[in-house]
């Protein structure tokens, strides 16, 4: 019993320390201090774990959606997604910075696919980078 | 990899993003910290940067990083810029990590990455100050050098600057330059800028004073021309064979915008 009531206290406790860590970075900067974001967004390994968090949840801003090329993004996951068109297959509207093994380029109509098991990719610029971005064909 | 061209591709540009951050006024009341001195050669600088139609630079740009191991390692990318006032400019990085080419010929926009062979185009603003203003705000792309280019880039610089003082004299890829700092809330940068009629910067290095560790990003100038090529084949984007047409992603959008 005693086990659980410090599981349950640690638990917030630990959430809590995890929110922290995630919102520090980017707050308490007036808007106009870009350029410590961007330092922090290129230097700091060990918090740009944690800021992916934020960044892929604020995709509104080009930084942040520049940003979340960085991981495998669920930038879209705030909204609402179209059904998968196959079983298993990914929603549509997802940015990855690289690809899954195993591809093939598919032209269907005048539009060049990826085609990667059950999901096609279409290649875009996001800002600077080269991403690929789950389609419907 | 193409996290790390991310990375690269922010940090390449993080000049810019110190020009465009700022956009108010320079505050009325800078405090004596700050010593006219090192505003009057940052001001030469801006000033005779302004007044050149044409200019092309090397630059060579190390950003400091610590790796997940907790190593500190640095990441080095180089780029040519060619900026013909009013409206044509030409960048191209080279690199291992990333290799891209944007050209603008005051009518439109072209960003080419010759690794993978595919490029993006999109009609442009008039002029390059638009250019950089659009391509930031709708297509989240930064250009390279934007705060050599902006009309008011001291008045950028010197937004909420609360010390600057000129540190001394020493010598940059055989140029003698004046070594000035510069400090604002989070924020110190340093400005070295080549003594004598032509007051270019040779190197500029923005440090993050405001998370422990005080990382920096270091642009080193070389090979200034203020005379440079600017035919019109050098702002001219004619796609490579089979290279191929893809989208811009716009920020904020959930899907490619149709190239």
């Amino acid at each position: 019993m005693k086990q659980i009531l410090n599981i349950l206290l640690f638990a917030p406790l630990a959430a809590l320390m995890f929110v922290v860590d995630v919102q520090v970075p980017g707050e308490g900067q007036p808007p106009s201090f870009q350029l410590v974001s961007e330092a922090q967004a290129i230097a700091g390994v060990r918090r740009r774990s944690f800021r992916r968090g934020v960044v892929i949840g604020s995709a509104a801003s080009a930084s942040a959606a520049q940003a979340s090329t960085a991981a495998p993004a669920q930038q879209q996951a705030a909204q609402p997604q179209p059904a998968p068109t196959q079983p298993g297959a990914l929603p549509v509207g997802m940015v990855v910075s690289t690809l899954p093994a195993g591809c093939a380029p598919m032209t269907i109509g005048s539009v060049e696919y990826q085609h990667c098991g059950v999901d096609y990719y279409r290649s875009a610029f996001q800002g600077n980078n080269l991403v690929y971005v789950t389609s419907q064909p | 990899m193409n996290a790390l061209s991310f990375r690269m591709a922010t940090a390449l540009f993080v000049l810019v993003a110190l020009a465009l951050a700022a956009s108010g006024p320079v505050a009325a009341a800078q405090s004596a910290a700050v010593d006219p001195a090192a505003t009057r050669i940052l001001e030469r600088m801006t000033e005779y940067l302004g007044g050149l139609k044409s200019f092309s630079v090397n630059t060579q740009l190390t950003i400091e990083d610590v790796t997940d191991r907790d190593h500190r390692i640095d990441l080095d990318v180089s780029a040519q810029v060619t900026i013909d006032r009013p409206n044509r400019l030409r960048s191209e990085r080279r690199g291992d990590i990333t290799e891209q080419t944007f050209v603008y010929d005051g009518k439109s926009l072209a960003l080419f990455n010759p690794g993978e062979n595919v490029y993006a185009t999109e009609p442009a603003p008039a002029t390059i100050e638009g250019l950089l203003d659009y391509a930031r705000d709708s297509l989240g792309l930064i250009v390279p050098v934007a705060d050599l280019v902006y009309h008011n880039a001291y008045e950028l610089l010197m937004q909420d600057v609360n010390y600057a003082t000129v540190i001394g004299k020493t010598v940059i890829e055989g140029v003698t330059c004046d070594h000035l700092l510069f400090s604002r809330p989070g924020v110190d940068f340093q400005v070295w800028v080549a003594d004598g009629d032509k007051a270019l910067p040779c190197k500029y290095v923005v440090t993050d004073t405001g998370q422990p560790g005080w990382v920096s990003i270091t642009t080193v100038m070389s090979d200034w021309d203020v005379t440079p090529d600017v035919s019109d084949a050098v702002f001219r984007f004619v796609p490579p064979e089979g290279a191929k047409r893809i989208p811009f992603m716009r920020p904020g959008a959930s899907t490619p915008s149709s190239p």
